[in-house]
């Protein structure tokens, strides 16, 4: 057992990390919107964490206090929140494609300035940054409840009034505005939630990856997480989370079929540096097959008719 | 700061201010037509140096698949732009047969389309990374044939000397500007697309057979996305698969501050744009993305509708 957390302990705190991301971008999805600005507020809590750690909260020797952790959580979550309802206002206004452009727009500024700030460290990033924990796999102290805390709301949210009022702008903004919904106050709500989940993550990578740069937050990255959230399913928050975490593990994954003896030279080759390219694939087969994604609330239902 | 450098800067934001614009108006076309942006368009740029590199004999690097190979034929830099991109365009419209009209025919949100041409984009950007690796590529030195590095311009004591590559650029982009202008206006063609762009259904009730002009649209873009690429790429280098990504991030700060459908914005968005950076001044020249996506940003919130785009109207 030992052994086996040894090997998978980062993997299995990634996944998780994996996860949260996926959630975060499915709150905005929840009322309809494509927003790709996660990865920018991942970001943004990742720096926050690692200055704070690096250069505040000077710790000698030893390990770093998990209190001091939590509070960089709750400023990078504060901070993040912040930046989305300031970000979210002005942006939210626009729909569809123009969100999406406006997003992408945001998280490139926020990337433009962390490689040219000496906070941030340039190019080269913030590194060094201190551990709280042994190992990687007690990261999952950290990481687990807060992926247990986070579905536990969601899966209120998803049954209050607040929940049914992103849905009901998700199916049609202009009858819900007619019903007397606030579309402008829940889609600005959506998405700051999102930008607070995003940043607590990134605080949290921060000190598990031990290094922190701009490369953290790329459009890349926004469409790897898209990705996962689409494939795994826009309609409930299983979901994001099973993509997430499927989608962190799939290199893992390849890597292993790659290396069982017996493949191809060829094959084994394209799954280990082809990752990317299968990604770009499952979304195109994924948008066209499965609009919904794989966990859709039907499923659901539909097991539970079989057990009755 | 003084005529000279001032000059210098003016043609400099000029020759990539007409890249920009080329490179936009394959976007804007799209974009006119169904109403949704071509995340593809960049790596088609990216597609298009390349092409043109290996046509013209390049030799690729040691990183990929087919590592220190090259095509057995050498064509001039003129052929292999024109090939190049056409085949940049072929791609195209593969691009559209796999990827959107399966979404199209099936009446999926507009918006899944959008994620699906992010998919085919890093299907492209990644197998060029891996067939033929990340290095930059620079093209061979007559590219331009016998074309001196720079021509003085100006007479007296201090004649202006301006890059040969930048004034082929801006020619080459006039040109085709020139010729886009005269289809889209003036022949049947073009006027059969532009009542598509208006609304497809009453144009396919007219007797326009409008997935050929959905067909020739993606075609027309993606040769232009693979000129704009080798244009760039004969001009400073190919940097790597991640080039058209960067790129087509810039398109969309060109076409939403142009106006998103409208093909005088798109130029005179390039234009802008380009003309910006060239003027950023040199102790901020490393924000100069960020100017890009700043104004973006701005215009998005104060004037969706860009510069010379029609008021968007909500459909209900």
């Amino acid at each position: 057992m030992s052994d086996f957390l040894n090997t998978y302990g980062s993997l299995i705190v990634s996944m998780v990390l994996g996860a949260l991301l996926g959630l975060s971008l499915y709150l905005p999805l929840m009322t309809g919107q494509l927003s790709l600005a996660s990865p920018g507020f991942y970001a943004l809590g990742g720096y926050i964490a690692a200055i704070l750690s690096t250069q505040v909260f000077r710790v000698s020797g030893g390990l770093f206090p998990i209190p001091l952790l939590l509070l960089e959580m709750l400023v990078a979550g504060i901070v993040s929140g912040i930046l989305g309802v300031m970000v979210g206002i002005p942006a939210l206004r626009l729909r569809g494609i123009y969100l999406a452009i406006a997003t992408i727009a945001f998280v490139e500024v926020l990337r433009v300035l962390s490689l040219n700030l000496d906070i941030t460290g340039g190019a080269v990033g913030i590194f060094g940054i201190p551990q709280p924990f042994q190992t990687p796999i007690e990261y999952l102290w950290i990481a687990f409840p807060l992926l247990i805390i986070s579905m536990v709301l969601l899966y209120r949210l998803e049954r209050i009034r607040a929940g049914r009022a992103f849905t009901a702008i998700r199916e049609d903004e202009l009858a819900a505005g007619a019903m007397g919904i606030n579309p402008t106050y829940y889609k600005v709500l959506a998405f700051t939630l999102g930008a607070i989940l995003a940043g607590i993550a990134g605080a949290v990578s921060a000190h598990f990856l031990n290094t922190w740069n701009a490369r953290q937050g790329t459009f890349d990255a926004s469409i790897v997480y898209l990705t996962s959230v689409l494939i795994g399913g826009t309609r409930t928050f299983v979901g994001p989370v099973l993509g997430g975490m499927v989608f962190t593990a799939l290199p893992e994954i390849l890597r292993g079929i790659a290396d069982t003896s017996g493949l191809p030279t060829w094959l084994a080759g394209f799954l280990r540096d082809g990752r990317l390219i299968i990604f770009g694939f499952l979304i195109v087969v994924g948008t066209i097959f499965f609009p919904q994604g794989l966990v859709t609330p039907e499923l659901f239902k539909r097991k539970m008719k079989n057990k009755a | 700061m003084d005529i000279t450098l001032f000059l210098q800067q003016f043609l400099n934001g000029l020759s990539i201010g007409s890249i920009y614009a080329i490179f936009a108006l394959g976007y804007t076309l799209i974009f006119s037509i169904l109403g949704i942006i071509n995340f593809a368009h960049g790596a088609l740029f990216t597609l298009g140096a390349y092409f043109t590199y290996a046509l013209m004999g390049g030799t690729f690097g040691f990183n990929g698949l087919f590592a220190n190979a090259s095509l057995p034929i050498k064509l001039p830099f003129a052929l292999a732009l024109i090939l190049g991109s056409t085949l940049a365009g072929l791609v195209g419209v593969g691009i559209e047969r796999v990827a959107f009209r399966p979404l199209r025919r099936k009446g999926s949100d507009p918006l899944l389309t959008v994620v699906s041409s992010l998919g085919v984009a890093l299907v492209i950007v990644n197998l060029i990374q891996y067939l033929v690796g990340a290095e930059s590529y620079s093209f061979p030195a007559n590219t331009y044939g016998n074309l001196p590095p720079s021509i003085n311009f100006g007479t007296g004591e201090n004649p202006i000397p301006i890059r040969s590559v930048q004034i082929v650029i801006f020619s080459v982009c006039v040109i085709i500007l020139a010729i886009l202008t005269y289809c889209i206006n003036r022949t049947k063609f073009g006027k059969a697309m532009k009542a598509v762009a208006e609304d497809p259904i009453t144009a396919s009730l007219l007797g326009i057979n409008t997935d050929f002009f959905i067909v020739l649209t993606f075609f027309v873009s993606s040769f232009l996305a693979g000129l704009a690429g080798t244009l760039v790429g004969s001009s400073v280098s190919i940097a790597g698969p991640y080039l058209g990504i960067a790129f087509g991030l810039k398109g969309l700060a060109v076409i939403v501050l142009g106006g998103l459908g409208s093909i005088p914005g798109a130029v005179l968005g390039g234009l802008a744009i380009g003309l910006v950076e060239a003027f950023v001044p040199s102790d901020y020249s490393a924000y100069k993305d960020a100017f890009a996506f700043g104004i973006l940003f701005i215009m998005l919130i104060v004037r969706p509708q860009g510069l010379l785009g029609r008021r968007l109207i909500q459909k209900v």
